[in-house]
């Protein structure tokens, strides 16, 4: 069996205020995986995610990265592998020009400027954002931002990628060009984790989903077995994606046949419907 | 803002784009706070691409020179000169730059009036004017004073907008920088610009969302809705800096803020240029003086 890229055992985290926020997460996240990670309000998804970059530091548990447990000297280790896209782009935008914004974390590697520079242009370029280059953040629209704080990440060129409730601020529009950014990081080998509410959302695009409910993971599957799972749904209060019942209602009325094939989007159903 | 969709889908070309935002810009910068549209203002400019270094030295130069001189003509060859730049080569509507001087000249009016009239018991002066009292009296020597005194403020005052009206926050932080200010004089001012923002839209936010609910209807409520959107604001700004050091952290902050800055290139052409006009003003102090 593959060795995993980022293992976590049995993480602990509390805030100051006291109440446990994390009780005990363990998961094993592999290379290339696309992993949904969904849970009401208030879970421990942000937590998390935070606790997964070395930013807040556990108070029980062990995190490693491609096998070498993280301690204080490797953090830095871990912050340049592991980019977190976060929920709030206002909490993550700290330059005033987007162009020394999206540098910033390429600058904190210590790369030479020529390659700083470069990173910054490639990385625009694949938000489709390097107009704004000169711009303060501060005249963006929020989706705008949200593409500039993901341009901020694909500059460090980190290997697992974070994207903490990116659909959020986004229009349609924006949100599916959000999907084929990440089809696009997918197809380039990254391991990706996308917190989400939009249970349609991880139907379609993940490979794998992690439920967690009140600090802990209640469930770890494919996004299928964990949508057919009432208990599961029922505990985190999660709705079923819309295409999952309307294709087991169209076998239920003998309009498909049942062959397992299960659709994620309008378009899978068609040619279903078609065949 | 402006409308995302469409320039994520396609790139509108430049030139355009620019005539677009200085028009836009216009029309929002009044809105805002004055501070905010001389932001606006500077990013606009067609002349942001100059070395910022350049600027600031060059707008130094000039207000030293303005105020060291001391001569009405050099005063006028300033503002002239000034508004030249930041009208003509910066594409700054005229009625815009007149409306972001006109604060600097109301105070120089109301400084230099003081200057230029007195108050006495008896009828003094070349002019004066019983008010009851007194007398307000005053002199053509003294309403020349007046007037020197006045261009001079305002040629120093314009060699500075014309700074700050083309060149970017960042940018002028940069030129401190590269000057060799010290390293957390120059963290904090790029960190305090990107918050100033921040805390704006915060209030902003507050402000709206107490206003539709009845919170500014009567005196009383309007004091008690800005203490509370006041305290607000603190607990928020302290939870947003928490927030932002996190942020900072993930991205591989360890205790050295670097930015990366554009390099734009120095023009020798300017240099002659800013040398001549120099040049031409202690010409012009040396035949008027
Ligand atoms: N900065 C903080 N200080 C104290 N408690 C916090 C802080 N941030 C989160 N918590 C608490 O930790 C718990 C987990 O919060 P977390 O932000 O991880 O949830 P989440 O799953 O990301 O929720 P959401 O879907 O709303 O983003 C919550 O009970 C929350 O109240
Ligand atoms: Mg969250």
């Amino acid at each position: 069996m593959k060795e995993p890229i980022l293992k976590v055992n049995n993480l602990h985290y509390s805030y100051g205020t006291g109440n446990p926020a994390l009780k005990g997460v363990s998961i094993n996240i592999y290379q290339g995986e696309k992993i949904a990670v969904i849970g009401s309000n208030g879970s421990g998804k942000s937590t998390f995610f935070l606790n997964a970059n070395g930013v807040l530091t556990a108070d029980h548990g062990e995190i490693s990265y491609q096998g070498t447990v993280i301690n204080k000297k490797n953090l830095k280790e871990l912050r340049k592998n592991i980019g977190i896209v976060f929920q709030d782009a206002d909490n993550q935008i700290i330059a005033s020009t987007v162009m020394a914004e999206v540098g910033f974390g390429p600058m904190n590697l210590k790369l030479p400027r020529e390659e700083v520079i470069r990173r910054v242009d490639e990385a625009l370029t694949y938000m489709n954002i390097l107009d704004f280059k000169d711009r303060p953040p501060h005249y963006l629209s929020g989706g705008e931002k949200k593409r500039v704080t993901i341009a901020d990440i694909i500059a460090m060129k980190s290997e697992v990628i974070i994207f903490d409730e990116p659909t959020a601020a986004l229009d349609p529009l924006n949100a599916q060009m959000l999907e084929e950014v990440l089809v696009k990081l997918g197809a380039e080998g990254k391991t990706m984790l996308i917190s989400t509410h939009d249970v349609d959302f991880a139907y379609r695009w993940a490979e794998r989903a992690i439920v967690f409910n009140q600090g802990k993971i209640i469930a770890d599957g494919t996004p299928l077995e964990i949508f057919q799972n009432r208990e599961v749904l029922k505990q985190a209060n999660l709705k079923r994606p819309a295409m999952l019942d309307v294709y087991e209602m169209l076998v239920e009325k003998k309009m498909v046949k049942n062959t397992n094939d299960y659709p994620t989007s309008p378009a899978e159903l068609k040619i279903l419907l078609e065949k | 803002m402006e409308n995302s969709v469409g320039k994520s889908i396609n790139f509108i070309k430049t030139s355009e784009k620019a005539q677009h935002q200085a028009t836009y810009h216009h029309k929002i910068g009044h809105k805002h706070g004055e501070g905010s549209a001389i932001d606006y203002y500077a990013y606009a400019s067609k002349i942001r691409h100059w070395n910022p270094g350049f600027k600031v030295a060059f707008s130094f130069t000039t207000l030293l020179l303005c105020i060291g001189l001391n001569n009405p003509f050099v005063s006028i060859a300033v503002i002239l000169g000034m508004a030249f730049l930041t009208v003509v080569k910066g594409g700054l509507p005229l009625s815009a730059y007149l409306s972001v001087l006109l604060i600097p000249l109301t105070f120089i009016l109301l400084g230099t009036i003081a200057i230029g009239v007195d108050f006495s018991r008896q009828p003094l002066g070349q002019f004066n004017l019983y008010l009851g009292l007194g007398y307000i009296f005053t002199s053509v020597d003294k309403l020349q004073e007046m007037a020197v005194l006045m261009l001079k403020v305002f040629g120093a005052i314009s060699a500075m907008i014309m700074m700050t009206l083309s060149t970017p926050s960042a940018e002028i932080i940069g030129v401190l920088r590269k000057a060799h200010v010290p390293k957390l004089v120059i963290e904090l001012m790029n960190l305090i610009y990107r918050y100033i923002f921040i805390l704006l839209d915060v209030f902003n936010n507050m402000r709206n969302s107490a206003d539709s609910r009845q919170g500014y209807c009567d005196f009383k409520t309007s004091c008690t809705t800005f203490g509370s959107v006041a305290s607000n604001l603190l607990v928020v700004s302290l939870k947003k800096s928490n927030a932002y050091y996190t942020a900072m952290e993930a991205r591989g902050y360890d205790g050295d803020l670097v930015f990366l800055e554009e390099e734009k290139p120095f023009q020798i052409s300017h240099l002659f240029i800013a040398a001549g006009f120099l040049f031409f003003l202690l010409l012009l102090w040396y035949v008027t003086k």
